[in-house]
């Protein structure tokens, strides 16, 4: 299983496991809680910003409808104090103008002139032409027909006491045309028949300083503004006068005029106003307040983006924390089945999983732990009986002697002894002796090469008494490889077997060598006769076990074979080369480097 | 499934990322935009003569309104096509985003029109235009239209066989050439009492003169009609000073304080005025559109309206006639940007 690095891979595990599925299922459900909490929050701050800032709107339009109210309430005052002064009578209907009068009016007119920059102009018109404005020194319109003026025709015969115009252009000083809103009273000449007949108008034009800037104290956030409508819907006020003038911006005045409501919403996206409407019983003046929605909801957007910061770290969280649930969860599991897959490929070092947890996964684990060392135990117990049966079957090779070989030798030297010739009894029989301690009272199942060398001896001069005129041997050891351990019955079983398939079938005599060196840090001993030698088939079959030389002491090359092989491993063990009629090699190898055991 | 984990990984930080993306666009949107600058190049700037007067404020309140330096620079005299050329230059130099002009003459700034617009810089025409089509936005009157309307309404106060002359401004100058064109339109078959034309370069004097020289040349005269403000206002006065107000009737085109007040007097019987504010503000409105690769128009017609004495107090040409500035007062946030 090749593990991939990716980051994907780092949060979510395998996507299979369990781990992941936790993760997918905590995380969803954190999230959508965020997700879900965020929305509402936002939702809600969103109307609740809303309905406090339009209230707030409609309380400020309704301050500013006061205030103008009471700006035009102290107008008013004015003009009922002008025109109730007995001057003005005296000056407007009197048989001929008062100059004291006129002086006593001009002082009045000074006086407020100088006290209010609001008010542009003031002055009182007699329909008997006579008239008296500001300080009486700039030129009246000559070409002005006043009748022609609204303000003046609507005072003099309107029923109210005063009359409140729109924004209009005034005509009445000779050069200039400003626009103005002008308040004109009636006036009665105390003096004449006709009560209701008005024979006078006092007017006050008031420029837009003060109302623009009590529109501009009234105004919501940056891009908010107040305007004012009058009666019929005409613009009375709006910072962008001119510019509504020349049709190059519009109000929504059909809407603010047909609603009964305080507010209205008018537009769409970016583009939605909300109109704060208050309207003047005093004036008949609509007072609006317009402000953008998006910029009334400024502050919910601030809000609402912090909510959005706020829920993606909370998410990060969540992703990690599920992430920390979902692996404390299956971390146990996930340790306990990687014991399982090593113990499952024969690895028992790892079989002590940490336990922390005391929960069903911590049984589980302990249950794991406590099988996995019976199983240890049993799979060592089973080594060691293995072992043991291999160790008897071993001795129980070993300790073979063929009998035949025993009775041949003894009969060889029967033979040499009714020949007298003694030597040779002495010199085979001290051979068999040692042969037979040898093989029989030596109870280790490891020798050294000498002991096995010196074994082959004894076995070859027996061998060469009995077959004199047949064979001749040397041995010729490294002596530094006398040491190495070596299984018994190794070397002697290979000679014997050179013996019988080699060189007996010869005609002449032949020639046995054992050779003993060393050879890339092994031990190699060789067999060497210059015999019959063997063909390709004999020697293919010649490990097999049914290949037992009856003649021998019973144990073939398939036995030393074997035997060298459990005892060294496969890679060391007994090779055979061979050519007919040119002779035989017999090559063992072992371990160079055993500690020596004797 | 596994192969999924990386998409699945990766679109969760798609998602984080585009978020915070999302959120800086949202800062950053809410954040300004460039100031434009402008050089606006009328005729003419005179105080008395309420066409510039009114188009520059227009042009003024449109550059508060949309974040835009507008420089406005001028010849002393409307016919000094030079003086007009020279400035033109120096705004060149200048290497505004764009320069709004009513050109004096029909050919004689193109070359330096070009040049400019190959500096990159966008051409709009207010009020006239020259020879070639080098701009990128024209705002004018329909000049065609406010002659036809004046000559309508001459037709509509003369009897069949009443003399009339015209005075125009500047000859050649495509305003005049259009509304005498209008003009004569208008008046239909009338046309033909049209007995002379005569050029005042719009100067008063000029004009004043002229129309004397007229009112001598055609004892019968019955009508003068000027073709802007220089020459129906000099030719109001040379009927008013002559007391010739009963038997010749001013028509013109374009107002001032004093054309009101000759109205007012009853010397002007017509003047089909323009709308300068309108078209000085949607002169700046629709090149600072263009500059900022919004929805424009190329040709913008402003319109005009015709004043007689018995309009001329209604709120409807109040408002045209004489302009509401509120410039004065302008409602600002800590920027310095006026907004609407």
């Amino acid at each position: 299983m090749k593990k991939k690095f990716s980051p994907g891979a780092m949060f979510l595990g395998r996507f299979n496991s369990i781990q992941s599925v936790i993760f997918a299922m905590v995380s969803m459900l954190l999230l959508g809680a965020v997700a879900i909490v965020t929305v509402i929050s936002m939702n809600y701050t969103r109307t609740s910003v809303f309905d406090n800032s339009s209230l707030y709107t409609q309380t400020i339009i309704q301050q500013m409808n006061q205030n103008i109210d009471s700006y035009i309430d102290y107008m008013e005052n004015i003009s009922y104090l002008v025109s109730s002064n007995e001057d003005v009578q005296s000056y407007l209907f009197g048989e001929e103008t008062d100059p004291e009068a006129r002086g006593r009016i001009l002082n009045q007119f000074k006086t407020i002139l100088d006290s209010r920059n609001d008010i542009l102009n003031l002055g009182i018109i007699g329909e008997n032409g006579r008239m008296l404005i500001n300080n009486a020194q700039r030129l009246t319109n000559p070409d002005l027909d006043i009748h022609t003026q609204e303000w003046y025709t609507n005072a003099l015969e309107g029923s109210a006491s005063s009359y409140l115009s729109s924004s209009h252009v005034q005509h009445i000083i000779s050069g200039e045309r400003p626009w103005v809103i002008t308040l004109s009273r009636g006036i009665r000449n105390k003096s004449s028949k006709s009560e209701n007949q008005k024979e006078g108008v006092f007017f006050i034009d008031l420029n837009y300083s003060a109302i623009s800037e009590l529109c501009n104290q009234s105004v919501v956030g940056n891009q908010g503004y107040a305007f004012i409508l009058d009666a019929d819907g005409n613009i009375v006020y709006h910072p962008q006068q001119q510019q509504l003038y020349n049709e190059l911006q519009t109000e929504n005045i059909s809407l603010i005029m047909g609603t009964d409501k305080d507010t209205v919403l008018s537009g769409k996206g970016s583009a939605e106003k909300l109109y704060s409407i208050s309207r003047s019983e005093k004036t008949g003046w609509t007072v609006v307040d317009c402000v953008r929605v998006e910029e009334l909801l400024r502050k919910s957007n601030k809000a609402q983006s912090l909510y959005v910061l706020v829920a993606m770290g909370l998410m990060i969280v969540a992703l990690f924390f599920s992430r920390f649930i979902s692996r404390s969860i299956t971390q146990p599991i996930q340790q306990l089945c990687d014991s399982m897959a090593r113990v499952q490929e024969g690895d028992f070092s790892v079989s002590d999983v940490v336990v922390d947890s005391k929960n069903e996964i911590g049984s589980l684990t302990k249950s794991f732990n406590v099988m996995t060392h019976r199983i240890q135990d049993l799979m060592e117990q089973n080594i060691r009986e293995q072992e043991a049966k291999r160790k008897s079957e071993l001795k129980a090779l070993q300790s073979q002697i063929n009998p035949h070989f025993l009775y041949n030798t003894l009969d060889s030297i029967i033979w040499m002894a009714e020949g007298k010739k003694n030597e040779e009894v002495v010199l085979m029989t001290a051979s068999l002796a040692r042969l037979l301690r040898q093989s029989i009272s030596n109870e280790d199942e490891v020798v050294s090469i000498g002991q096995e060398v010196e074994y082959a001896r004894g076995y070859l001069t027996i061998q060469k008494m009995r077959y004199k005129d047949k064979m001749e041997f040397q041995i010729d050891v490294d002596p530094s490889i006398l040491h190495i351990p070596l299984i018994k019955l190794v070397l002697q079983p290979v000679i014997e077997n050179a013996i019988y398939h080699g060189l007996k079938y010869k005609e002449s005599k032949g020639l046995l060598m054992v050779k003993g060196f060393r050879k890339n840090g092994n031990a190699v001993l060789q067999v060497i006769d210059n015999g019959v030698g063997m063909d390709q088939e004999t020697l293919d079959h010649i490990y097999e076990k049914h290949k037992v030389n009856y003649q021998s002491n019973g144990v073939g090359v398939y036995n030393v074979q074997k035997r060298l092989q459990l005892y060294y491993g496969s890679e060391y063990g007994i090779t055979y080369e061979s050519e007919k009629g040119v002779g035989t090699t017999a090559t063992i190898t072992i371990p160079g480097n055993q500690e020596g055991q004797q | 499934m596994r192969k999924y984990r990386k998409w699945i990984a990766a679109f969760l930080i798609i998602c984080i990322a585009g978020a915070a993306a999302g959120m800086i666009y949202y800062r950053n949107a809410t954040g300004g935009e460039r100031r434009l600058s402008m050089i606006y190049i009328p005729k003419v700037v005179d105080g008395t003569n309420d066409f510039w007067t009114s188009l520059i404020l227009g042009t003024q309140m449109a550059a508060k309104e949309y974040n835009t330096e507008i420089e406005v620079m001028a010849p002393e005299e409307e016919n000094d096509i030079e003086g007009q050329n020279r400035i033109l230059k120096e705004a060149v130099e200048k290497q505004p985003d764009a320069i709004l002009i009513s050109p004096s003459s029909f050919t004689e700034s193109d070359s330096l029109i070009q040049e400019a617009k190959d500096r990159g810089i966008k051409i709009t025409y207010i009020d006239s235009y020259t020879e070639q089509n080098i701009q990128d936005i024209t705002v004018a009157t329909d000049n065609v239209e406010a002659g036809r309307q004046l000559g309508k309404f001459a037709a509509s106060i003369l009897e069949p066989d009443d003399q009339i002359a015209i005075v125009a401004h500047v000859k050649g100058v495509s305003t005049a050439v259009e509304r005498e064109q209008g003009f004569r339109d208008g008046l239909g078959q009338m046309a033909d009492n049209i007995v002379d034309v005569v050029y005042c370069d719009s100067s008063y004097e000029k004009s004043f003169k002229l129309t004397t020289e007229l009112m001598e040349k055609y004892p019968e005269l019955k009508m003068v009609a000027g073709m802007n403000e220089y020459s129906s206002v000099g030719a109001a006065r040379a009927v008013k000073t002559a007391g010739a107000e009963n038997q010749i009737q001013v028509v013109g085109v374009d107002s001032s304080q004093e054309a009101v007040q000759l109205m007012e007097k009853g010397v002007f019987k017509g003047i089909v005025v323009q709308k300068a504010f309108k078209m000085g503000y949607l002169g700046v409105e629709e090149t600072a559109r263009l500059l900022r690769g919004q929805n424009y128009e190329t040709e913008i017609d402003s319109g005009c309206q015709l004043v007689t004495p018995d309009n001329m107090y209604s709120s409807e040409i109040e408002k045209l006639l004489f302009p509401f500035n509120t410039l004065k007062t302008p409602k600002t946030n800590e920027k310095g940007e006026v907004y609407p």
